[in-house]
């Protein structure tokens, strides 16, 4: 946590968080002194979620997500507590600059969508070309903004021509200089009534979707797909493509283990605000799936690594996945069958 | 996870830290900063590699004459054709063929120009590949 000055001369508090959507939402609504943590944003928002898109490819290889699309969060989340954003795009990068400017001057922080390839305070390896991420712009300095990302432990400066760029890269999912700021909050918001909506929708969607590369669906038809990669594409390209799942599991910002810890997170934080026994129990049971992702992870990286030597092979690997989702279908009927008796 | 089987690895974070949900003493949820995790160092140094094999094979291409420089910019950016059409404003077919340094070589300058600006280089440094491939 470290406290920073705004435009109008407020305090702000910069919280380290685990992913940029919920951080910068979570973020946005702390600092209008609405108490709200960024795991219970990711659960309100249904953030959880897992598919295999094979015929999206990124340097080749098919895209495996374990959250819902870039953006949705955010969406959902304001519509569910009812808070209200104002959110622009620009076809001018001159104006969306001038604009952003404005409302900096006007007394508020700013969302920010941007490219994550132009920003230069991160690390070199943390820099590819995605369009999805987002920061909190603080207010103007001599050189360029006060930023606040809340995957970062401190707030930061980036000049001018940098975000610029970031706003305004072309591409895959491009934000044409998407920003938002909030407009009006209303005088009670009823969190309880928000997480049992997201929880609803985050069930039907892991469960319910009727398409075999999404939800539930989705792990066990990648999990079939790992094992059969060996003899269709050899051992290498097998070991490419398995490299790829872990990388978005764990490397994209996730709070460890491709999300379950956060959701395990907003699973506890709901809990208490429900004093629901029966919560607290899947959330239990979420971390120890969470635990089962990570043992993936590591076997993964085992077999990568050594080309399948000490008893590791590609098979356990799939075992493993496949071990994942009966459980997470498991927790989900569960959470499914608890989210009907809570009252808001 | 708990507290204290967060890894704490070295690895290419570069001193920044990641956030991490792990439990602590009480059972309960807590944000704890992570210096990176050897799992995640072999899946990304894999990319990585691969990344750099490709960008030096066409460094070499270029000293060769069979690819122009705009090819090696373009894959030390991680663009696509398609994403650098899209920001140097011209269709992508087009960005395919000044890959041929025949063609890249009787470019207009204000072609030139408009790539210079889409890759954040200067148009010196459009014009030739370095001695050794740079990271970014």
């Amino acid at each position: 946590m470290t406290t920073e000055t705004t435009a109008s001369g407020k305090h702000f508090i910069h919280h380290h968080a685990a992913h940029c959507e919920t951080g910068v939402t979570s973020a946005l609504l702390r600092d209008q002194g609405i108490d709200i943590s960024e795991p219970l944003i990711f659960g309100i928002g249904s953030g959880i979620f897992f598919g295999h898109l094979p015929f999206i490819k990124i340097v080749g290889l098919p895209i495996t997500t374990f959250r819902s699309q870039p953006g949705s969060i955010f969406r959902k989340a304001g519509k569910r507590l009812g808070v209200k954003f104002v959110t622009k795009r620009f076809r001018n990068p001159q104006k969306g600059m001038e604009e952003l400017r404005r409302v900096l001057r006007e007394g508020n922080i700013v969302g920010l969508t941007v490219n994550i390839y132009w920003l230069s305070y991160f690390p070199r390896r943390f820099r590819f070309q995605f369009n999805g991420h987002n920061l909190i712009v603080l207010r103007e300095t001599v050189t360029g903004f006060r930023i606040s990302d809340p995957v970062l432990e401190h707030p930061v400066d980036c000049l001018t021509e940098d975000l610029e760029r970031a706003r305004f890269a072309r591409g895959p999912l491009e934000s044409h200089g998407f920003m938002y700021y909030l407009q009006r909050i209303p005088q009670t918001i009823d969190i309880r009534e928000a997480c049992i909506a997201g929880i609803k929708d985050t069930c039907n969607m892991m469960l319910k979707i009727p398409l075999p590369i999404l939800g539930i669906r989705g792990m066990r038809y990648l999990a079939k797909k790992i094992k059969s990669n060996p003899q269709k594409l050899g051992f290498d390209e097998a070991c490419r493509h398995l490299a790829n799942i872990v990388r978005m599991q764990e490397e994209v910002g996730t709070g460890g283990a491709g999300f379950r810890f956060m959701y395990a997170a907003f699973l506890q934080e709901a809990a208490d605000l429900f004093s629901s026994a029966d919560l607290a129990r899947i959330s239990v049971e979420m971390t120890s799936i969470g635990d089962l992702w990570r043992n993936f992870a590591v076997v993964s990286a085992r077999v990568i690594k050594q080309r399948g030597g000490l008893g590791d092979n590609i098979d356990k690997v799939s075992e493993l996945m496949q071990e994942c989702a009966a459980r997470e279908e498991k927790l989900f009927k569960n959470l499914q069958d608890v989210v009907r008796k809570l009252k808001a | 996870m708990k507290v204290n089987e967060v890894p704490q690895d070295e690895t290419f974070y570069e001193g920044v830290k990641r956030a991490c949900y792990a439990l602590d003493n009480e059972g309960k949820y807590i944000i704890i900063p992570s210096s990176g995790w050897s799992a995640e160092e072999v899946v990304n140094g894999l990319a990585v590699d691969e990344l750099k094999n490709k960008l030096e094979e066409t460094r070499m291409d270029v000293i060769k004459g069979l690819k122009s420089p705009l090819a090696y910019h373009m894959e030390q950016r991680q663009m696509t054709p398609e994403i650098l059409a899209k920001t140097a404003g011209m269709f992508s077919f087009r960005v395919r063929r000044h890959f041929r340094p025949e063609i890249f070589a009787k470019l207009k300058p204000s072609v030139i120009k408009r790539y210079a600006l889409a890759l954040a280089l200067t148009e010196q440094e459009l014009k030739s590949v370095p001695d050794t491939i740079e990271e970014r």
